[in-house]
C-alpha cells in the first residue's frame, strides 16, 4: 500500500493503482502518470463541487434513467442545464409535439455592425439555422419535462445561438464518428434537419482520430457509439448514483484530456466560462445555495480547467455581447435518421438507444417525464416534491470510491435474453423475405448461432444488437439487394427503426397554423405522412375555391408539400375541378420554416415577390413573371401596378435586349389577360408596352448592326414592335418613330438579320416583294451567293411571325429553290436547311404549310393544268412594271389564282354584285362597276 | 494410388517458389497452438480467437512473447464474420472484385483451423463434377476393377474424409451444374460412390467446411443457383479504399515477394506515395467515366500495385542501378495496365496529361521524371499502335 499523502482522499488508492500501471507500462512513466493523476485530480474535484453537477451523454438512456430517480429522490429548487440559453423559451411548446423534435434558431440576415471587429471571425453566411433535436430518453428532455411537471425552475445556461455562430470556425464541418456512415446516400427522412448546424447537450465525442482508433481496436467493436453502449451504458443502468457520476467523471476527463483536439477545447472552455458565469449569476441573485441545485451538462465539461469552474471561484467572466443578427425560435420536426447523420452517429444508434430506454424503464420500474399538454398529472412527482430538502442535507454522505470496482471489473454481463434474440432471428428473416431475400426457418437458425458464435469471438457473453446485425448480415446478405433495402437497413427497422417527430397544432407557428385552418374543410388528414389526394370538385362545393388559390400559394412557396395533379393556373381562366397531392405531414417542417418569413402565407408571398422583382441583378421578364405570379396568387391589382413600374424601369435601364423574347411572349401573356378583362388594358400595361415600343424602336439600328444581339432577340423585338403596335399608339406613340428607325437600320452583313430588315421593310411597305424577288432570282443564278440563301431563309422564316405577308413569297422562295436547283447543288444544301428549320421552323412551319396547302394544287387533276402563281404573277407583273414609274412604291395586290374554284366564286360574284356592292358601301370604298374590274 | 499429395506438412527446410501458409508461418502458429487455451469447435488446431489473432495480428497490448505480423488487411468485422461461419453449419463465399486478397485469406483461415491449405480445387470453364467428387485411375480399374484403390479422391473428398478446410477458388467460372455437385456435400455431408458395391459413402468428419472465392466481376456468368447460394454465407471483401492501410499492404507484399530473389529493397517512401496516389487518382477518373469504354480493363487493385512495384524494382535491380527510380515504376505501371492496345493507351495517356503533369506541376521532384518516364513509355506504345494499324508515321 502507497503512504497516504498529508490529505487523504477517497481516491488516492486509485492513484496509486494509476501509477503504478504508468510504471509498469510506459518507458517514461512520467507523462502517463501526470495524466491519470489528473484524471483522478478531476473525478475528485468534480464530486467535492457543491453544486451537484449531473454529467450526461447526448441521447443516453443510462443518464435519464439515473436523471429520473435523482430528481424523484432530492427534487432540486433550479435546473441548470447546458443548451443554448435563448431556446429556452421554445420548451413552452413541447406539449403538442411527438418527440424527436428539434428546437430551431433562425436567422434571415446577419448583423454584425454592433460588434468589435475581432482577427480571423468569419461572418458566416445567411440564413443561419442551428437545431437542436431532443429525444424522450435523453437527460435533457426529462429534465425540461420534470421541470414542466413539477413547475421547478429550469435554467439553460449556454452560450446563445448568436454565440455558437461567431465563436465556430467553421460551423458547417461536423466530423463524421465513422467514415463510411456518410457513404450511403441519406434518405428523405435523414434530411430533416436541411443545412443547419446541429448543437446537443453533453457531446462526449472523442475528436481525436488516433485515440478513437485504439479505443475501438482494444474494445473489438466497431464504433464509438458501440463501444459508450458496452463498456459505459450497459454497466451503469445497474450502477448506483455515485457511480454512475464518478465514471462519467472520468470519462469527461479522460475524453478532455486525450480526445479532443485543440480547436474543440478552445470553444469548450469559452462556453465552460459562460455557463459558469450564468450559474454563478444567478444564484446570488436568487440567493438559493448551490448545494439546493442541479447543474447537468455534458460529462466532458465537467473536467474544466476555467478559472469560473466552481461556486468556490468568485471569477465572473464578462460575457462578449450577442450580435445585432435578429432570432426567431421554433419547433421543427426531427428523426432518429437526422440526428444520426447530423452528429455522425452510425446508422441505428438512436434507435437502438430507444429500445433499450424502454426495456430499462420497464426493468426498473420507471416512470418517464412526459410534457402533457394539459398538466393536470401532476400526482407522482408532487409525492417525490413533498419529501422534504431534509434529504438533500443528506446527500454528500458518503461519495465512496466505486470508481475503481467499475474499472476493476469487466463489464456485468448483459441479461442474457434468449427470447429476444430467437424473436429478432425469425423476425428478421421474414422481414427479409418481404424484401425479395430468400430466407427460411433455416436461415433463422443460422443467424441464431452466428450471432451467439461472433458474441463469443468478440469476448461477449451474450449478442448485442450490433453482433446480430452482423450476423445476419452474414447468413442473409448474398450477392446482391433484391429489392430497396438491404439485410443492415432492415435490422435496423427490426430494432427500432427510425422515428419520426411530429409538432402539434398549438405549438406551430401562426402561418402554418393558419394554413391548416384553411385547408380544413379538405376532407383529408393533413396530419398523415403519407401524401394525401385531395379532390376538389369547385362546382359543387364552391368553399373549396378559397382552399385551392391556398395551395397555389403553397405549390409556389414551398413546393415539394403540394402537388397539381390536375388543374392548372392560368391567366384568365378558372378550375372547375382540381387534384392535389398534400403531403404537409411530411413537409411539417418546411411550414415551419416558412413562418419565420411573416404571420400569413399572403405577406410572405407578398414579401418574397417583393424581394424578385427588386432583386439587383432582376430582369424586365423575371419583373413580368412576377406580375403574372402576383395576379395569378394575390389578384392584386395594387401590387401589380408597383410591379409594371418596376418592370417599365428595368427595361429602360437594361443595357441589352438579351431578354427580348421573354419579355415579348409575357407582355403579350399579359395584354391578352387584361383584353378580356370587363375594365381593359390598365394604364401601367399600356404605358409599359409604350415604353417599350420606343425603346425597341430606339435600339433597332444598334440591334441590327451590333453582333451581340442575337437574330432571335432581334425578331422578338419587331414582334414586339409590330404586334404591339396599335397598343402603343392608342398610348401615344409615333409611328414615325419606327419609320426612321427602320430606315436608320443599316443592312449589316448578317444575311439573318438581312432577312428580317426585309421582312420589317415590307410590312412598313418600304420594300416590295418584286425587289426581293429579283433579289434572290439573282442568288439563286449566283453559285458564289447560294450558299447563304439558308441563312436568308432564317431570316424570312424568323420575320414571318410579325409579317404574314412575306409567307407566300417564303414559300415561293422555297419552291423555287427545290424546282431551279440541280440536284448536285440541292443535295449538299439540305442537311443546313433542315436545321435552319429546326431551329426557327417551330413557330414559323404552320404558317407555312398552310400558305403552301392554299397556293399548291390539291388534287392530281388540279396538277396539270397549274402553273405556280408567282410565274404568273411575274408575266403580268413584267407588263405592269415596264408601264408603271420605276420608284413606286404601292404593292399591287396578288392577282387572281386561277384555281377552279376562286373562278367560279369570282364569276359567281361578278354575276350578282349586289352583295359586294352593299359591302363597298357600308366600307366607304367606291361602287366598282364590273364591267370595269 | 491417388495422385493428390499426402496432407503431410510441407518440410520447412524444402525450398518451395511459393511455400503455403501453413509452412510459411509455421513457427507462429506452433507458437499460438501453445498458447491457445480457448475452446476449440471440432477438430480445429486453433481456436477462434487465435485464428483472428493470427490473421490480424497481434497488438502491443495482447501481452504476447513474440509479435505476430498482420497478415490481411482489412476490416476484423470481416475477418470474425469469416471464421464464425467456419465454425457454423455454412460454406463459406468470399466474394469481391479481383486482387483484394480474397484467396489469400481463404488460405490463411484453412492454414489457421486445419494446418492445411492445399486442398484446393480451382475452378475454371472446364472444371467438371470428377473434379469436385471423385475420379477413376483407368488402368487400375481395367486392371482390378472398381474399388478404394482405383479411385482418385478430388482435394475436397479428402478434406472430408480429414474433417479439414476444403478451398474451391473461382466458383463462379464453372458452369452451374457443376457447382451444384457441391450441394449434397454441403448440406448431406457425405459424399456417394455408387459405383461400389460396398462401403460406398464417403462421410465427412467433424470440421470439414467448404471455402469458396468468387469473382464479382463475374457475376452473371454462371449465376449460383438458390440451393447453393442458401448453403453458403456470403462475405464481401471490400477494396481498400484507405491510403494508409494500402501503403502496409503492398509494403507488406512486396517485402514478401522480393525476399524470393532473395534481397530486399527499401521502397523510397515518396516513390510509394507516387503508386498510391497515382491509382487513386485512376480509381477515381475510372468511377468517373459512364461509359465502359473510356475505362481500363484493369480493376486497379492493390494486387496490381504490388506487382507493378515488385516489377519496378526487379527492372531496377538487374538491369538499373539497383535502385527505384521513378521512371522505372512510370514504365511498369503503364506496361501492366495496358492491355488493350489502342484503347488503354490513349485512355492513359489522357490520364497522363490531365492528371499526373498536374502533380507533377504541383509537387515537382520525383513526380516530374515519374511524368517523363510515363510519357516515353505511353509514346513508344502509341508509336507502336500507328505501326499496327499500318499508317505512316512522321
Amino acid at each position: 500500500m502507497p503512504t497516504p499523502p498529508p490529505l487523504p482522499s477517497l481516491f488516492e488508492p486509485l492513484r496509486a493503482q494509476f501509477l503504478q500501471l504508468a510504471q509498469e507500462f510506459s518507458t517514461d512513466a512520467r507523462p502517463l502518470s501526470e495524466m491519470l493523476g489528473g484524471i483522478v485530480a478531476d473525478v475528485e474535484r468534480a464530486c467535492a463541487e457543491p453544486l451537484e453537477m449531473f454529467p450526461v451523454k447526448h441521447h443516453s438512456p443510462a443518464a435519464a434513467v439515473h436523471l429520473l430517480r435523482r430528481l424523484r429522490e432530492r427534487p432540486p429548487k433550479v435546473i441548470f442545464m447546458e443548451g443554448c440559453e435563448d431556446m429556452q423559451a421554445e420548451f413552452a411548446k413541447l406539449g403538442d409535439c411527438r418527440l424527436p423534435v428539434a428546437i430551431q434558431a433562425f436567422a434571415a440576415k446577419v448583423d454584425y455592425s454592433n460588434l468589435p471587429p475581432v482577427e480571423g471571425r468569419r461572418e458566416p453566411s445567411a440564413p443561419l439555422s442551428l437545431v437542436m433535436p431532443l429525444t424522450e430518453f435523453s437527460a435533457e428532455f426529462q429534465a425540461i419535462a420534470y421541470a414542466h411537471a413539477t413547475g421547478t425552475e429550469l435554467r439553460m445556461v449556454d452560450r446563445t445561438a448568436d454565440h455558437v455562430f461567431q465563436w465556430t470556425r467553421d460551423p458547417e464541418y461536423i466530423a463524421p464518428e465513422e467514415p463510411d456512415a456518410s457513404d450511403e446516400p441519406a434518405g428523405d427522412e435523414a434530411k430533416m434537419h436541411g443545412g443547419a448546424v446541429g448543437v446537443q447537450l453533453g457531446e462526449l465525442r472523442p475528436t481525436f482520430p488516433r485515440f478513437v482508433e485504439v479505443l475501438l481496436q482494444k474494445a473489438r467493436v466497431q464504433h464509438y457509439s458501440e463501444w459508450w453502449e458496452q463498456y459505459v451504458e450497459q454497466p451503469l443502468f445497474s450502477a448506483d448514483f455515485d457511480t454512475y457520476r464518478q465514471v462519467l467523471f472520468m470519462i469527461g476527463s479522460l475524453v478532455r484530456r486525450l480526445g479532443q483536439n485543440t480547436v474543440d477545447k478552445t470553444e469548450d472552455e469559452l462556453r465552460e466560462r459562460y455557463m459558469w458565469t450564468r450559474i454563478k449569476t444567478h444564484l446570488n441573485a436568487t440567493g438559493i445555495a448551490p448545494r439546493d441545485a442541479l447543474y447537468i451538462c455534458g460529462a466532458a465539461h465537467t473536467a474544466s480547467h476555467v478559472p469560473e469552474f466552481g461556486t468556490a471561484s468568485p471569477t465572473l467572466w464578462d460575457i462578449p455581447p450577442v450580435s445585432a443578427t435578429k432570432w426567431l425560435y421554433g419547433v421543427l420536426p426531427s428523426s432518429y435518421a437526422s440526428i444520426e447523420r447530423q452528429f455522425g452517429m452510425p446508422p441505428g444508434a438512436v434507435c437502438l438507444a430507444e429500445a433499450t430506454w424502454k426495456r430499462q424503464l420497464s426493468l426498473q420500474q420507471c416512470q418517464a417525464y412526459k410534457i402533457e399538454d394539459k398538466p393536470t398529472l401532476r400526482a407522482r412527482p408532487k409525492k417525490s416534491a413533498s419529501t422534504p430538502p431534509s434529504s438533500v442535507s443528506s446527500v454528500p454522505a458518503e461519495p465512496a470510491n466505486r470508481l475503481q470496482a467499475y474499472l476493476a471489473t469487466p463489464p456485468s454481463p448483459l441479461s442474457e435474453n434468449h427470447d429476444e434474440l430467437l424473436q429478432w432471428s425469425t423476425q428478421v428473416t421474414s422481414l427479409a423475405r418481404k424484401d425479395g431475400y430468400l430466407a427460411s426457418t433455416a436461415d433463422s437458425i443460422a443467424i441464431y448461432q452466428t450471432s451467439v458464435l461472433l458474441a463469443q469471438l468478440r469476448n461477449r457473453h451474450h449478442p448485442t444488437p450490433y453482433d446480430f446485425r452482423d450476423a445476419a448480415v452474414t447468413c442473409l446478405e448474398k450477392d446482391r439487394v433484391p429489392k430497396k433495402r438491404d439485410i443492415r437497413k432492415i435490422c435496423d427497422i427490426l430494432l427500432g427503426g427510425d422515428r419520426i417527430g411530429k409538432i402539434g397544432y398549438n405549438s406551430l407557428p401562426p402561418l402554418a397554423q393558419n394554413i391548416y385552418d384553411r385547408l380544413k374543410i379538405l376532407p383529408v388528414n393533413l396530419e398523415a405522412r403519407t401524401i394525401q389526394r385531395a379532390l376538389l370538385d369547385l362546382r359543387a362545393h364552391p368553399e373549396y375555391r378559397a382552399c385551392s388559390e391556398l395551395l397555389w400559394k403553397l405549390r409556389y412557396l414551398v413546393p415539394p408539400a403540394v402537388r397539381p395533379i390536375m388543374g392548372q393556373l392560368v391567366l384568365g381562366q378558372t378550375s372547375e375541378q382540381e387534384s392535389w397531392d398534400l403531403s404537409l405531414g411530411k413537409f411539417q417542417g418546411q411550414l415551419v420554416e416558412l413562418g419565420y418569413e411573416g404571420i400569413t402565407v399572403e405577406s410572405v408571398l407578398e414579401r418574397r415577390l417583393t424581394a424578385d422583382a427588386y432583386a439587383p441583378e432582376a430582369t424586365t421578364s423575371v419583373a413580368l413573371d412576377v406580375i403574372e405570379k402576383c395576379l395569378l396568387l394575390m389578384r392584386s391589382e395594387r401590387l401589380a401596378e408597383d410591379f409594371g413600374a418596376r418592370a417599365t424601369h428595368l427595361l429602360v435601364s437594361a443595357d441589352n435586349v438579351g431578354d427580348a423574347p421573354e419579355v415579348y411572349s409575357r407582355t403579350q401573356k399579359l395584354v391578352h389577360y387584361y383584353r378580356g378583362t370587363s375594365d381593359g388594358v390598365p394604364i401601367w400595361l399600356g404605358n409599359f408596352v409604350q415604353t417599350g415600343y420606343r425603346h425597341y424602336c430606339a435600339q433597332l439600328p444598334l440591334a441590327f448592326t451590333d453582333r451581340g444581339v442575337k437574330p432571335e432577340d432581334l425578331a422578338s423585338m419587331l414582334r414586339f414592335i409590330f404586334t404591339l403596335e396599335s397598343l402603343a399608339l392608342s398610348f401615344g406613340c409615333q409611328r414615325s418613330e419606327l419609320l426612321i428607325a427602320v430606315r436608320q437600320a443599316s443592312t449589316a452583313d448578317d444575311p439573318v438579320k438581312l432577312g428580317l430588315l426585309w421582312c420589317a421593310e415590307n410590312v412598313l411597305q418600304l420594300r416590295r416583294i418584286a425587289d426581293l424577288r429579283a433579289y434572290f432570282e439573282n442568288v439563286l443564278a449566283n453559285e458564289l451567293l447560294l450558299p447563304r440563301l439558308p441563312e436568308y431563309l432564317s431570316g424570312f422564316l424568323l420575320g414571318l411571325a410579325f409579317a404574314p405577308g412575306l409567307t407566300g413569297f417564303t414559300v415561293e422562295l422555297l419552291s423555287r429553290t427545290f424546282a431551279e436547283l440541280p440536284e448536285t447543288k440541292l443535295m449538299p444544301w439540305l442537311p443546313q436547311l433542315f436545321r435552319v428549320l429546326r431551329t426557327h421552323g417551330a413557330a414559323s412551319l404552320p404558317i407555312l404549310i398552310k400558305e403552301a396547302g392554299a397556293l399548291f394544287p390539291r388534287t392530281l387533276s388540279d396538277l396539270q393544268p397549274w402553273t405556280p402563281p408567282w410565274e404568273a404573277q411575274s408575266q403580268s407583273q413584267s407588263q405592269v412594271h415596264s408601264a408603271s414609274p420605276a420608284n413606286e412604291t404601292i404593292i399591287k395586290p396578288l392577282p387572281t389564282t386561277t384555281s377552279p374554284q376562286v373562278l367560279a366564286a369570282s364569276s359567281l360574284l361578278a354575276q350578282y354584285p349586289a352583295t359586294t356592292n352593299a359591302m363597298a358601301v357600308l366600307l366607304g370604298v367606291d361602287v366598282i362597276r364590273p364591267e370595269v374590274a | 494410388m491417388p495422385s493428390i499429395p499426402s496432407n503431410k506438412k510441407p518440410e520447412a527446410d524444402r525450398t518451395m517458389l511459393r511455400p503455403p501458409a501453413e509452412a510459411k508461418y509455421a513457427e507462429e502458429l506452433a507458437y499460438l497452438l501453445s498458447i491457445d487455451k480457448h475452446p476449440k469447435p471440432f477438430t480445429w488446431k486453433l481456436s477462434p480467437r487465435v485464428v483472428r489473432l493470427f490473421i490480424l495480428g497481434s497488438q502491443p497490448g495482447d501481452k504476447l512473447d513474440r509479435p505476430i505480423v498482420q497478415k490481411f488487411f482489412g476490416d476484423s468485422g470481416t475477418v470474425e464474420r469469416a471464421i464464425v461461419t467456419l465454425a457454423s453449419d455454412r460454406g463459406l463465399l468470399l466474394i469481391g472484385d479481383p486482387g483484394t486478397g480474397k484467396s489469400w485469406l481463404a488460405e490463411l483461415l484453412a492454414a489457421a483451423i486445419c494446418g492445411d491449405s492445399t486442398k484446393v480445387v480451382q475452378g475454371t470453364a472446364g472444371t467438371v463434377e470428377d473434379h469436385i467428387k471423385y475420379s477413376w485411375n483407368v488402368a487400375m480399374v481395367i486392371a482390378k476393377g472398381q474399388s478404394h484403390q482405383s479411385l482418385i479422391p478430388s482435394p475436397l473428398m479428402t478434406s472430408m474424409k480429414a474433417g479439414t478446410l476444403g478451398r474451391f477458388e473461382e466458383l463462379t467460372r464453372c458452369s452451374s451444374d457443376v457447382q451444384d455437385a457441391l450441394i449434397s456435400m454441403l448440406s448431406e455431408k457425405y459424399i456417394a460412390i455408387p459405383e461400389l458395391d460396398q462401403d460406398n459413402i464417403v462421410f465427412a468428419e467433424p470440421g470439414f467446411n467448404v471455402i469458396a472465392t468468387a469473382n464479382a466481376r463475374d457475376r452473371g456468368v454462371n449465376d449460383l443457383s438458390s440451393a447453393l447460394k442458401r448453403r453458403f454465407n456470403f462475405v464481401q471483401i471490400p477494396i481498400v479504399k484507405n491510403q494508409k492501410t494500402e501503403r502496409e499492404i503492398v509494403t507488406f507484399r512486396t517485402q514478401e515477394l522480393l525476399a524470393r530473389n532473395a534481397f530486399s529493397i527499401d521502397t523510397p517512401p515518396a516513390l510509394l506515395d507516387i503508386l498510391l496516389q497515382t491509382f487513386a487518382d485512376l480509381r477515381e477518373t475510372s468511377a468517373a467515366e459512364t461509359s465502359e469504354e473510356g475505362r481500363l480493363e484493369s480493376a486497379l487493385s492493390t494486387a496490381e500495385q504490388i506487382s507493378v512495384l515488385e516489377d519496378a524494382i526487379l527492372y531496377g535491380h538487374f538491369f538499373g542501378d539497383t535502385q527505384l527510380r521513378p521512371d522505372v515504376l512510370a514504365r511498369s505501371l503503364v506496361g501492366s495496365l495496358v492491355r488493350r492496345m489502342p484503347e488503354d493507351i490513349s485512355i492513359l495517356s489522357k490520364f497522363w496529361h490531365a492528371v499526373v503533369a498536374k502533380r507533377a506541376r504541383e509537387h515537382g521532384g520525383e513526380w516530374k521524371d515519374f511524368e517523363s518516364g510515363g510519357v516515353q513509355a505511353l509514346g513508344l506504345g502509341a508509336k507502336e499502335k500507328e505501326a499496327a494499324a499500318g499508317k505512316k508515321t512522321k
